[in-house]
């Protein structure tokens, strides 16, 4: 059953989540990160330190060529950092990701058929494909540089510090103010990308609905109209966006100033320290090495935390990305979780004890059900649409748990096919594998022949490997059916479930198929069909039907 | 190489028209990086000269340094490049969007010109999935791939000339290091990972049919019990991209290491030259000082270049996807006219049409007459190749074989407005915009008042309902008509048909979904409005020839043939 634990889940708490799956690489890349930040402190004090020995201390630069060695490798030990930092925090992605992704799919599977077919599976895929790679720049650049953001400024701190502590000072007091500009920054950017967030997704929606209606404009001649339109509501969304941006932007406009400010505030206080205009505390002990070296420290203090900004997108798009996915984790699972118990007479296929199914919206649908099946029995299930049969059949089929009452049937594997029988991007043997992953050739050709598929594979060229839907050839409503009739008989499944397997079929189609599905209960297989079709419950030896919300048994 | 340029082509001159605009953000990019340089090289020129002035007024020499004209250049530039940034975002940040317009209204453009076929083929839902996207990663083109790579060559060469004032020496090191650089950045990084940032978006298509599949096979997966093998099948296709992506990260990984070794050895070089220069005393302290920063700042040029060039394979990819999108090849016919004034016979002589990937033909050597104003059902199962056919005689699908006249005229041969100013059709997808259901309605008719409105919806049904929302025809009705059942829908878009005057009209399953004592209501309203008028029904199954009024012709069609039945 579905726990509390897994409905509470929140954006934020699903991203933390999985950040803590790979908490190791994760702060890794982050320790890199400083450490790179580190050599590039170290370079820019030795270059200061270089400038003021050739500079005011009139060395040659062939005496000074340790040092350049020196500073040499820092460039290469911060390149090397930086590709620990880059590399950590790609796999961490990856892996992250893969995991999500795996998340979400089996969740996929615990819901089920009956919540799948409600939804669009184009959109489910959309969120497993692009939503969870979305989720890639907040791991591999946001997440990361938050920490980074949250050390190396204090190690700049440290090292100007040393070398005056004014300097330090003055970046001290600009200290207290980073998280309220972290802050600010985050909440203008957070906003402004939400806000751009909904806004663009609403545009695009609107694009992809006039798209979606191209038929219909072409029929009535109002394409050119809409293409306006199309053009009037973007430039529209840009007039619109362009007033909330004026003030959005104010946020890195201000870590610019204080960055440009820095050098500029830094560069007056040195030059006149070392002009000796200034008496005051350690301003008369400044020398070019110092006062160079804080003034190519001053705008790195500032660095991480415009870098962060740089990345604050890829934490909207990972929050937006996670809001949809959350959304379906926090779906109630319909599909029982358990193992079906064994039925208790040993000539029964199926049984059902006051069986009830409800569902969280709608409370119950149908129940209590007192059903057995026996072996081998052909059952018809008729009722008119929304009576309830379409419900028992997924019941029967496992992909609702019963929420009442007990359902006991053999533990195995059985068929399945309904109106509009599913084919996967592939070839006609993925589509056979399906049923069979283990099946050989000659076992599918058997199959397809017992279905009456044999006269249209002798056709093909390419035989059991051609490709079958939009990669390859189109397969009528009819010979799709036939497909699918060839996976049953591949299956050897002692129950075959089937929900109004003939409804869109022709006459002649109709025909053989119904022979076809005789032949299978001839082989000793139990049948239960949920059909209209008089020709289906004449064949059957059963027929229930749903009366008033009754399941009763109609005796001819 | 030349077949990429052509592909990127036609877009590259969309953005080309906006060319004012694109060189004008470049200049407010650049000017923001020079102002930043000048900060840095002004700084530290400033420093240097006020330490070695310091030093000697304590040694009591004479010394002057004039510390008002470089103080005000150290806060002009620093306001400057404070204020530049912000108008560059803003400014970009308009052009971003007004870019995005035009490449919309064009692909929009040119799905205008789409058929059926194109319309509502299996890749439909593909290529829709994939349209904005596709239409984003073009729009980003112009901030990430066109003004970066530009802002950063002028950069280059704006200080290699400003350098070469005093260290010529230095400042060809500087132009030929970065020159080689940019190099690097772009085209290198472009070259290297073009195959797998291509592949990458191949890998996420294929990744996206298997979920499909997992999701749309989920009976199918359960009762075999197979997910495991199929998951597996996923997992294996995500291992493949997981390698793919871990390559192509790696390798930006790497270029960026290498920007980062050339920009930090650069610096480390320029020290060197110029202090040789300066033991030559042919160059002043300060000036090696402002050089060396000046070179340590322009590496922020080139730091975005390299993540931005290794994914231009997935451009690619986006670029071409919509080029075989928008390709047309459909050869365009001179239009012809419809004859005015009389009414429109229809008729089909052996007509064939096969799509090419099916195995047999939809529609199979048809034969069909109908008279100027006269009534046919035709009825068929789904999958029979009814909406084919329909398509066909709106001319909206051109036929393999034979032709659909109407009037006497070839329909495939018709303008598009005389198609839509003569024929009408109720299509068996109804779509209805994300709009009030008097906009929906006014797609018909953009003039029709609102007592027209009432009185079509009136016919179909709908006037008391609508009248008892609260925001009546104002109602929106949601993506899809989502907030209407799916019988309100089709009615809905029955009524919007009455809104016109047509000639021909072809109604596929017009009381789907629509209870008995409607549909008798809307048969009555159809028969008054279908006077003069040729028509043609689809149905699946002809319960009551009550809902077909005036009906004096009927055919049958299964797997594409065409069969005449008597009228019972």
């Amino acid at each position: 059953m579905v726990t509390e634990e897994a409905l509470s889940l929140t954006p934020r708490s699903w991203l933390q989540a999985l950040a803590k799956g790979e908490r190791k690489r994760l702060l890794g890349a982050a320790f890199c990160g400083v450490l790179a930040g580190s050599q590039t402190i170290v370079v820019v004090v030795g270059l200061a330190w270089l400038i003021d020995q050739l500079v005011v201390h009139d060395q040659l630069p062939v005496t000074l060529l340790p040092i350049f060695s020196l500073l040499v490798g820092c460039v290469l030990l911060r390149a090397a950092f930086q590709w620990g930092h880059e590399t950590l925090s790609l796999e961490a992605s990856l892996l992250i990701r893969q995991r999500a992704r795996v998340e979400l799919l089996d969740k996929l599977s615990a819901l089920g058929p009956v919540w799948l077919t409600s939804q669009h599976s184009g959109s489910l895929a959309n969120q497993a494909v692009e939503h969870i790679d979305a989720l890639e720049g907040y791991f591999a650049r946001f997440y990361p540089q938050l920490r980074i953001t949250l050390c190396l400024p204090l190690l700049i701190l440290a090292v100007a510090g040393w070398l005056d502590y004014l300097v330090a000072l003055f970046l001290l007091l600009s200290a207290p103010l980073i998280p309220l500009f972290m802050a600010l920054v985050g909440m203008g950017a957070e906003r402004l990308n939400r806000d751009q967030f909904v806004a663009v997704s609403r545009l695009s929606a609107h694009f992809i609905d006039r798209v979606r209606g191209m038929t219909t404009l072409q029929l009535f001649g109002r394409t050119s109209d809409a293409q306006q339109d199309v053009w009037y509501a973007t430039d529209g969304y840009r007039r619109l966006s362009m007033r909330t941006l004026r003030l959005a932007f104010l946020s890195s406009a201000v870590l610019e100033f204080f960055s440009s400010v820095a050098i500029a505030v830094v560069a007056m206080y040195v030059g006149f320290g070392l002009l000796g205009y200034i008496e005051y505390g350690p301003s008369p002990s400044l020398t070019l090495f110092s006062g160079l070296a804080v003034l190519l420290l001053a705008p790195e203090f500032f660095q991480p935390l415009r870098t962060l900004s740089q990345h604050y997108h890829d934490r909207a798009a990972a929050l937006g990305a996670a809001e949809s996915v959350v959304n379906i984790l926090n779906q109630p699972s319909l599909v029982s979780e358990h193992r079906y118990e064994t039925p208790l007479s040993d000539r029964s296929a199926i049984e059902l004890t006051a069986a009830c199914v409800s569902y969280p919206s709608r409370g119950q649908v149908i129940g209590p059900i007192d059903l057995t099946v026996r072996r081998g029995e052909v059952v018809a299930l008729s009722g008119a649409s929304g009576s309830g049969k379409s419900t028992l059949l997924a019941l029967l089929a496992g992909f609702i748990a019963p929420s009442a009452g007990e359902y006991r049937r053999q533990d195995s594997h059985f068929a399945w096919l309904d109106q509009q029988p599913c084919m996967l991007h592939g070839s006609l043997s993925d589509n056979l594998r399906l049923a069979n992953p283990e099946a050989s050739r000659e076992e599918m050709v058997a199959a397809l022949q017992g279905a009456g598929f044999g006269p249209l594979l002798a056709q093909l060229p390419e035989g059991l490997e051609t490709l079958i839907g939009e990669r390859g050839v189109g397969l009528s409503g009819g010979q799709a059916q036939r497909l699918a009739l060839a996976r049953i008989y591949l299956s050897n499944a002692p129950l075959v479930l089937l929900d109004e397997p003939t409804a869109r079929l022709d006459q002649e189609t109709e025909q053989s198929v119904l022979a076809a599905l005789l032949e299978l209960s001839q082989q000793g297989r139990t049948l239960v069909i949920a059909t209209h079709h008089p020709a289906v419950i004449a064949a059957a030896q059963r027929h229930l039907t749903f009366e008033q919300g009754q399941l009763v048994e109609v005796i001819s | 190489m030349m077949a990429i340029y052509r592909d990127f082509r036609p877009w590259l001159l969309l953005l080309v028209r906006r060319r004012r605009r694109f060189l004008l953000g470049a200049l407010l990019v650049l000017i923001t990086l020079l102002a930043g340089l000048a900060l840095l090289g002004l700084s530290g020129w400033f420093i240097t000269a006020s330490a070695l002035a310091g030093i000697a007024l304590s040694l009591g020499l004479p010394a002057r340094l004039d510390v008002y004209v470089p103080g005000g250049g150290i806060r002009f530039f620093a306001l400057a490049r404070t204020v530049a940034r912000y108008v560059e975002r803003l400014y970009n940040h308009n052009t971003v969007l007004t870019l995005l317009a035009d490449l919309r209204y064009r692909v929009f453009g040119y799905l205008m010109r789409l058929d059926d076929a194109r319309l509502h083929g299996e890749r439909a839902s593909d290529w829709l999935s994939r349209l904005t996207a596709d239409i984003d990663t073009l729009d980003n083109f112009y901030l990430r791939l066109l003004v970066p790579p530009l802002v950063a060559l002028l950069g280059v060469v704006a200080v290699s000339l400003f350098v070469a004032i005093w260290l010529p020496g230095v400042a060809v090191l500087i132009a030929v290091t970065l020159g080689l650089l940019w190099l690097m950045a772009t085209l290198l990084a472009a070259a290297w990972g073009f195959s797998q940032s291509y592949q990458q978006v191949v890998d996420q298509q294929s990744l996206r049919r298997l979920v499909v599949d997992q999701v749309q096979a989920s009976a199918e997966l359960m009762s075999y019990q197979t997910t495991r093998w199929h998951r597996a099948m996923i997992a294996s296709q995500e291992q493949q991209a997981f390698l793919n992506q871990r390559r192509l990260g790696r390798k930006a990984a790497l270029i960026n290491c290498l920007v980062s070794i050339i920009t930090g050895l650069m610096v480390l070089a320029v020290v060197w030259f110029a202090s040789l220069v300066f033991t030559k005393q042919l160059v002043t302290g300060p000036i090696l000082v402002m050089a060396t920063l000046i070179a340590l700042g322009v590496n922020e040029a080139f730091i975005q270049l390299p993540t931005s060039f290794i994914k231009l394979g997935a451009s690619y990819a986006a670029v071409r996807r919509l080029n075989a999108l928008t390709d047309d090849s459909s050869p365009s016919v001179p239009a012809v006219p419809l004859p005015e004034g009389v009414g429109l016979s229809v008729q089909v002589d052996r007509l064939s049409l096969h799509y090419s990937q099916t195995l047999e033909p939809a529609l199979n050597g048809i034969d069909l007459q109908l008279p100027a104003g006269k009534r046919a059902v035709i009825t068929g199962n789904s999958g029979a190749g009814k909406s084919s056919l329909a398509s066909v005689l709106m001319g909206r699908l051109k036929a393999t074989q034979g032709e659909a006249m109407v009037g006497g005229v070839p329909v495939w041969q018709l303008s598009s407005e005389s198609r839509a100013n003569h024929f009408v059709m109720l299509t068996q997808q109804v779509d209805l915009f994300d709009a009030s259901i008097a906009e929906n309605l006014r797609i018909a008719n953009p003039a029709a008042s609102d007592a027209m409105l009432w009185q079509t919806l009136r016919a179909v049904a709908l006037d008391r309902w609508v009248e008892q929302l609260p925001k009546g025809l104002a109602t929106a009705v949601g993506e899809k008509g989502q907030q209407l059942s799916g019988g309100q829908g089709r009615r809905l878009a029955l009524a919007r048909l009455m809104l016109c005057n047509p000639q021909v009209v072809i109604l596929d399953e017009p009381f789907a979904g629509v209870d008995a004592s409607t549909a008798e209501h809307i048969a009555a309203s159809l028969d008054k409005w279908l006077i003069n008028r040729t028509v043609i029904f689809f149905v699946h199954q002809v319960s009551s020839l009550k809902l077909l009024p005036g009906v004096e012709y009927r055919w049958h069609l299964d797997t594409g043939k065409l069969s005449q039945c008597p009228i019972i």
